[in-house]
């Protein structure tokens, strides 16, 4: 498992969309960190971690893409499935590479709270908490897309779905409003992506929004290990 | 059923993919020190096979026994025991060359010590020193398939699975290629797949021929030609009227059947091919036939080569949905 985290790595820093993808990731948290802090003039992330989950879903899925799409595609499947590897190996390999680069990403933001720091008194909790989430969220957004990575030759395709998927479940929570019974109510806002996230974005580190989110990695990492296995 | 040696066994393998049938009940093994020719026309099921022999796929019905390990339940086990080419290599293009092999090593489970040796021996055996650091994106399709056959040898593998293993190579290094794979298979089992006839019969013991999905011939080359020789061609070129001449052929002992046609290029001459036992000394009696009353041109009986006796097997075998 380690020997595939290793090779997915190092596919990553030699591909350009995963510098795409980061570039992106910062130029838009830049934006949106100069907007909320220094026009709002508040001493909180919570406006910028709201837009960096936002962004986090349209992104997760160039990173998540070619995680077993691109093998398909490259002919790199073969060899892939037919080594001495248990498929669960090689699906959360390929995932905690994808993590890596999420995590890398996010580093690349601690910049932000530099200013933070030096002009302001921010509340240290809240801003754990928040990466807390936005970490969660990110590793369930890669999970989700490294399912339909598998489920598709075409990595863009496998991003397009994902896209879609990710976005549904992001503002799935806004059908509560039309929603007259109270268990689907419940249901659709149980199901949020950015409801979870609001959760940290306040500070607030609920056992219930962390298992949600790992429970969804879980999930889609398993079936995803399922699939490989059945497609033989 | 199978030698005791036999690496890999197949037992009335079938593969389906919903109501087509890609692999019928095919059965055979492949013994250690042992190189076996795969042929069959296109979409015959070779990569299938080979696939299910790799453990990329697996067989619908029937067992597949690789190293002693069944693939449908040991698969990871018995991956252990496989080098596998496949038709296309499968190379990462962002990687380098080192990068890449050492990846594979890894997963093989080459102790970390042995890597270093391990991947000097493979890129010696296969050429590939001087591309060492290069990426792979940047190779030559010559190189590209010398490392995926590099990537099979590692940790010198029980079984070898080689799907065109010569496809894209110049001369020089089909020679190369060969002298590898011969190497190769005098400690492992070896299963080719091609489209060179002439490399079959150059570096393998035995050869199998596959045809929709079916088994329908496994035997050593000779045996092979032994086994077509029973009907074989003599073509004699005589300038006469046709259906004398097929009278006259067919009455001479031996001969079975004729076939005449128009020689290319000449509307007066006619060739014609008999269908001939293999023993006696029919050329000679066929020669007298003519030779009084007509002018022969040639006579030569057509030598079973691999070729001949490949399409003579793949025409005859029935379709699958033939009722032949």
């Amino acid at each position: 498992m380690l020997a595939v985290y290793q090779k997915e790595l190092a596919i990553y820093f030699r591909s350009p969309i995963a510098y795409f993808v980061v570039a992106v990731f910062l130029l838009g948290t830049g934006y949106f960190f100069l907007y909320n802090i220094f026009l709002t003039g508040e001493t909180a992330m919570a406006g910028t971690f709201l837009s960096m989950g936002i962004l986090m879903v349209t992104l997760a899925p160039l990173i998540s893409m070619r995680l077993l799409a691109g093998e398909y595609s490259a002919g790199t499947a073969e060899l892939l499935l037919s080594l001495p590897l248990p498929p669960w190996q090689i699906v959360v390999g390929k995932y905690l590479g994808a993590v890596t680069i999420l995590l890398l990403m996010l580093s690349g933001t601690l910049i932000d709270l530099v200013p933070l720091y030096l002009f302001g008194t921010p509340e240290t909790t809240t801003i754990f908490a928040g990466y807390l989430g936005f970490v969660l969220l990110g590793m369930a957004c890669l999970a989700v897309g490294e399912l339909f990575s598998a489920l598709t030759h075409s990595q863009i395709v496998a991003a397009l779905i994902t896209a879609a998927v990710l976005l549904a479940f992001w503002f799935v929570g806004h059908l509560q409003s039309f929603q007259a019974s109270r268990a689907l109510r419940g249901l659709v806002g149980y199901l949020s992506f950015s409801f979870h996230f609001a959760d940290f974005i306040q500070g607030l580190v609920r056992t219930e929004a962390m298992v949600f989110f790992l429970v969804v990695s879980a999930i889609a990492l398993t079936l995803t290990a399922a699939f490989l296995e059945w497609r033989r | 059923m199978s030698a005791p040696s036999a690496v890999i066994i197949l037992e009335s393998v079938s593969k389906r993919y919903g109501s087509a049938t890609v692999i019928d009940d095919v059965s055979f093994t492949v013994g250690r020190g042992e190189i076996v020719g795969f042929l069959g026309p296109n979409g015959a099921g070779k990569t299938t096979t080979m696939r299910m022999i790799a453990g990329y796929t697996a067989a619908t019905s029937g067992r597949v026994l690789v190293a002693g390990y069944d693939m449908a339940t040991d698969h990871v086990e018995a991956a252990r025991h496989i080098g596998y080419l496949p038709e296309r290599p499968p190379l990462y293009d962002a990687l380098d060359v080192a990068g890449y092999l050492r990846f594979v090593a890894k997963v093989k489970g080459v102790r970390r010590a042995a890597i270093a040796a391990e991947l000097e021996r493979v890129m010696a055996a296969c050429g590939l020193e001087a591309v060492f650091r290069r990426e792979i994106f940047k190779l030559s399709k010559g190189y590209r398939q010398r490392l995926g056959l590099a990537q099979a040898l590692l940790a010198s593998p029980d079984v070898l699975l080689l799907d065109e293993p010569t496809a894209g190579l110049d001369p020089a290094q089909i020679q190369e290629a060969r002298e590898v794979i011969r190497a190769a298979g005098r400690d492992c089992a070896v299963l080719l797949s091609t489209h060179i006839l002439a490399e079959v019969t150059l570096v393998c013991r035995r050869v199998a021929i596959i045809n929709h999905g079916r088994l329908i011939a496994m035997d050593s080359p000779n045996g092979l030609e032994r086994a077509v020789e029973q009907t074989n061609r003599v073509t004699l070129e005589v300038t006469a009227p046709a259906e004398a001449l097929r009278e006259r052929l067919l009455a001479v002992d031996g001969v079975s059947g004729v076939e005449i046609r128009t020689a290319v290029g000449d509307g007066s001459r006619l060739t014609a091919e008999c269908r001939v036992e293999a023993s006696g000394d029919v050329e000679s009696a066929l020669a007298r036939a003519v030779a009084g009353r007509w002018e022969l041109h040639r006579l030569e009986r057509q030598q079973p080569t691999l070729e001949n006796i490949f399409l003579q097997y793949v025409k005859a075998a029935p379709g699958r949905d033939g009722a032949a």
